[in-house]
Order: C-alpha cells, then sequence, then structure tokens
C-alpha cells in the first residue's frame, strides 16, 4: 500500500522499517557497484564491495582485527563511562543549585569550543603515548558537550512536577530521585547515545596520532601500502559497530521507556 | 469557626527582569479559612488569585506578612498543603495506579498495605479503575485531572488547593469533575480553597465566594453562598432557580466591573 507508506508524519510498523532500512543498504551498494564495474574510477581509488568483503575477511583472518577492535571497543567504552560517571551528576548538580551552573557554564562554554585535535599534542605531552592519552582524548570531546545536554535535560523537566513534589511531601533529594532523574532520563539516555557516537570520532583521531593498536591505528598503517579495500573495510567496521551499539541503545530506550510508545 | 488558616497582611510585587517596573499583585491582604470550608476565589484574569493561592501553598514567598496553619505559622511548601494545577501535573513514567500512590509515596507513617489501601480508595473514588494500568498520557485530559486530584487527596493535605481545575476540560466532564468534588467535600469536608473563572461553579461548589478587585488584589465582596442556598438544595439539583440566577447575574456584574477598571488602569 504505497499510500500508507507516505502517511504524513504517521509511524510505520517495526516490519516495514527494518525492510525498508535493509533496503536503504542495498540501494548504497548497487549503486557503488555499478559505479566501480563501470570503469569510471580506477579500482586502486573505489574497489567493487566484493573486494572491500574479501578484505574484511583477510583483516581478521590474517592481521589479527578482532584483537583491534576489541582495544578500541575497549577505549571507547572506558572513556564513555568515565566521562558519564563525572557529567551527569555535575550537569544535575549544575541545573539543580544556580551558583554550580554559574561557576561552571562560562568556563565550560570556553572548553567546548577548543577543537579536540588541537589539544591532541598537548595530551601526548602530559599523558605520554600510552593509553592514558587516548582516554583523555575522548573525555575531553566528550565530557564538556555531556555536562551541557544533562543540564538541559534536567532544565526542561516542567516546573509543576518539581512543585507537585514539594506538595506531595518530598524532600529536595527525593525529588531528584524519584522526579527530576525519572522525568528527564529518556532525554538523558538519547544524549548518552549521541554522545558515544562522538567517541568514535575522537578515537580514531586519538589512534592515527599515537597508537600501535586499535582501528584507527589498522586504518592508517594500511594506507601507506595503497591497500583500499583494506582501509574502506576497517571504516566499514567502524560504521557497523556504531549501527549495532545505536541499535542497541535504541532497544533498550523503547523497552525501559514504553510509555512513550505511540 | 476557628480561623484554621489565618492571612495577615500579605502583599506581592513582581519586578520586571531589568528591576525597573515594578507589578504590585497583592496589597497587604488578610483573610481567614475555617476547617472544613471550601472558599472560592473569583476575580478578573490577571489580578493576583494564583499568585495569592501559590503562597498559601508555600510555592510563592510574599513580600510581607504572614500565614498561619492551625495557628503555625507556614514557610515552603510541605505535604499540609496540597496543590492540585491547571495544566496536568500527573507523571508521565507512572501509571495511573502508580501516580495516585505517589501521593502516599512520602507518608511515613503508613505500612506499605495502608498506602495500597489508600491508593485503591481514592482509585475507585475517582472512577479510574478500569485504567489503573494505563500510563497518564494514553487517557484523556479529565481523566489525568482526577489522577491529580487523587494523587493530592492520596498525600492526605490539611488544604486543597485547586487552581483552574477544570478549567481545560469540556462542559461535561467538568460537571462531572464537580459533582464527584462535592461528593468528596461532604464525605471528607476538606477545607478546600478553589480558583475559578466560572460562575456557575463557584455557587455550586462554595461554602463561601470571595470576589477580588482587579489588581492589586483586594476583597471587593464576600458572599456566604450556604446562608442564600443550602448545599444539600445545590448537591440535589433543586436550589430555588431565581436566587441561582440573581446570585449569579449579581456577582457577573460585580467581574465586569472590576475587569472595566483593570483595562482602563492599562
Ligand atoms: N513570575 C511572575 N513574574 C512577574 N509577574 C508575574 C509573575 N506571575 C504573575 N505575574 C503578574 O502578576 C499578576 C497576577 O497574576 P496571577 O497569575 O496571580 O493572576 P490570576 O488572577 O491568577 O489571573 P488568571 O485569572 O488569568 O489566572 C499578573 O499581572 C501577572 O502578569
Ligand atoms: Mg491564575
Amino acid at each position: 500500500m504505497p499510500q500508507s507508506l507516505f502517511a504524513f508524519r504517521k509511524s510505520l510498523d517495526r516490519r516495514t522499517e527494518m525492510v525498508l532500512g535493509v533496503l536503504g543498504f542495498i540501494l548504497f551498494l548497487s549503486a557503488w557497484h555499478l559505479t566501480a564495474v563501470s570503469g569510471a574510477i580506477r579500482p586502486e581509488f573505489l574497489p567493487t564491495p566484493l573486494a572491500v568483503a574479501e578484505a574484511f575477511v583477510r583483516l581478521f583472518t590474517e592481521r589479527g582485527f578482532a584483537e583491534d577492535i576489541v582495544i578500541s571497543v575497549g577505549r571507547v567504552w572506558f572513556a564513555f563511562l568515565l566521562s558519564v560517571a563525572v557529567a551527569v551528576p555535575l550537569g544535575l548538580y549544575m541545573s539543580t543549585y544556580r551558583v554550580v551552573g554559574a561557576i561552571l557554564e562560562p568556563f565550560i562554554d570556553f572548553v567546548r569550543y577548543l577543537p579536540v585535535p588541537a589539544l591532541v599534542p598537548l595530551l601526548v605531552i602530559w599523558f605520554g603515548v600510552g593509553e592514558a592519552s587516548k582516554i583523555a582524548v575522548l573525555w575531553m570531546g566528550t565530557f564538556f558537550q555531556l555536562i551541557l545536554l544533562i543540564a538541559d535535560d534536567t532544565k526542561r523537566v516542567p516546573a509543576e512536577y518539581v512543585e507537585a513534589g514539594h506538595t506531595l511531601g518530598a524532600s529536595n533529594g527525593e525529588i531528584m530521585r524519584h522526579i527530576i532523574i525519572p522525568a528527564a532520563l529518556p532525554n538523558m539516555i538519547d544524549n548518552l547515545r549521541i554522545t558515544l557516537g562522538w567517541c568514535w570520532t575522537y578515537l580514531i583521531i586519538a589512534e592515527i596520532v599515537a597508537a600501535n593498536s586499535g582501528i584507527g591505528h589498522v586504518i592508517w598503517s594500511l594506507r601507506r601500502f595503497v591497500k583500499t579495500p583494506e582501509v574502506m573495510a576497517g571504516i566499514i567496521a567502524i560504521g557497523i559497530i556504531g549501527l549495532l551499539t545505536d541499535q542497541a541503545f535504541r532497544y533498550a530506550h523503547r523497552r525501559a521507556f514504553a510509555y512513550l510508545r505511540k | 469557626m476557628q480561623n484554621f488558616i489565618e492571612i495577615s497582611d500579605i502583599s506581592k510585587t513582581y519586578w520586571s527582569a531589568d528591576g525597573k517596573t515594578e507589578t504590585k499583585v497583592v496589597l497587604p491582604l488578610s483573610m481567614t479559612v475555617a476547617e472544613g470550608e471550601m472558599v472560592m476565589f473569583l476575580g478578573p484574569s490577571g489580578c493576583g488569585k494564583t499568585t495569592l493561592m501559590r503562597m498559601v501553598g508555600g510555592l510563592e514567598t510574599p513580600e510581607a506578612g504572614t500565614i498561619a496553619l492551625r495557628g503555625e505559622r507556614l514557610a515552603g511548601p510541605d505535604r499540609r498543603r496540597g496543590m492540585v494545577f491547571q495544566s496536568y501535573s500527573s507523571f508521565p513514567w507512572l501509571t495511573v495506579r502508580d501516580n495516585i500512590r505517589f501521593g502516599t509515596r512520602y507518608r511515613r507513617d503508613l505500612s506499605k498495605a495502608e498506602k495500597d489501601e489508600i491508593t485503591d480508595h481514592y482509585l475507585q473514588m475517582v472512577g479510574l479503575g478500569r485504567y489503573r494500568n494505563f500510563y497518564t498520557n494514553r487517557i484523556s485530559g479529565g481523566m489525568r485531572q482526577r489522577v491529580a486530584i487523587a494523587r493530592t487527596l492520596a498525600s492526605s493535605p490539611d488544604v486543597l488547593l485547586m487552581d483552574e481545575p477544570f478549567g481545560a476540560l469540556d462542559a461535561q466532564t467538568r460537571e462531572f469533575l464537580q459533582f464527584q468534588l462535592m461528593d468528596i467535600n461532604t464525605r471528607e469536608k476538606k477545607t478546600t480553597i478553589f480558583v475559578t473563572h466560572d460562575v456557575e461553579e463557584a455557587i455550586l461548589l462554595a461554602n463561601r465566594i470571595v470576589i477580588f478587585s482587579s489588581r492589586p488584589a483586594r476583597v471587593i465582596r464576600e458572599i456566604d453562598v450556604d446562608a442564600l442556598i443550602p448545599a444539600e438544595d445545590r448537591r440535589a439539583g433543586t436550589a430555588d432557580m431565581p436566587t441561582f440566577f440573581d446570585l449569579r447575574a449579581e456577582i457577573l456584574k460585580i467581574i465586569r466591573e472590576e475587569y472595566k477598571h483593570s483595562l482602563e488602569d492599562a
């Protein structure tokens, strides 16, 4: 029913969404394949999807790519959780006590506008070329954004909810735990999902500049031998991990916040 | 009757953001409310009814003056004064039943079983038993307002503060809830301050009507409705119609005059 597919601002059922999502990938791969076999672009620059798929397998069988993936995923999650652990409580305090917000906001805004790649040399000087500097890059890239997002989510909780809490006899701490956090949680989780995506951007930067392991390192070192299929396979691996993580987040979100379902 | 709530010389001024223009909302104003009494506030829009009620609820601080409950001076908000807001303040992440149960959450004197019992009592009273497991964004506006009322009652406040609670509802739902509130009031004798723009609603529910002037709010008229039309007659729908309509016309005239004043001032 093409009519219901184009229903104005209406949702589609999950099965249809899945089929359409897969279709999007098929369209992309077909266009890529046709361009590659047409000969318009030299294969050193644009290998076929099949060649990339073969390179993908080779990465795992010949280069131990699985280990690099584990290392990269570990770095991302470690830095991300470290960032969440500090940003969430601080964000909550910032939006609850104006004095904390007044102290932190201007400083955070200042740091937030510093481009993270520009900080990499400094962070390497401070933390060396080991794991610490990579974690620091990721943390710097996400923490200052996340704290403002969390503070905004909390501020958007309707004043009536908080006032209702007061008149029902809740203490400030109880209002925070029983009203503000549950009210803001769906938006917070969404913001965590988006921030985790940024982590990957900074991870690749960190791994290209200073690392001898991880996905970014593999991609960068293969570039030197113009192994285009392998380089593309590495990039695609990041996309797949991102897609899976994102879907897992969305799934958990739907399960946890059933009341938001339309 | 004893002075249950005693408002003494409270005043409130709001300042514009640049601190240059002042808006006097309430000039020194005094008023008492007896235990179990249902007082209806009427007055032109913007005269300060909400501000006054929020000060009684502790959600707004008076600039001067005091508010006392049972002779005890009140400050910030607490469980003694329950508030029902005009906008639906039920929590969307909780079901109808859990929203009502939330009202009992901070009553430390109760056991879990007692809380459940109270919850179910009010769930039945507002007629939402069938919707107990619905999230509140899945029910109508009228039902949501019933949830908010039940939640507030479940917290067992000494005073019920209602700011145009039925203002956004359709006529049928509004009438249904008015009668439900009358029922609750006969049963529980809950001291209530109720703000409304609907004169008939005021006459129907009031023990006493207080009419305010245009801003800054002064009491310009108090009407002992019980003395004019017995509460039982109003509940039963057997009130003397000429008396009812005369009263309605009189109140409307006062408010209309005040409204004109407020336009002249502006
Ligand atoms: N937070 C505020 N800051 C500044 N001015 C305010 C604030 N709240 C209310 N006012 C002003 O105070 C006056 C009284 O407002 P209030 O909401 O108490 O009136 P009301 O009688 O409840 O009106 P309505 O019947 O329309 O609800 C209005 O002129 C309004 O503009
Ligand atoms: Mg008002």
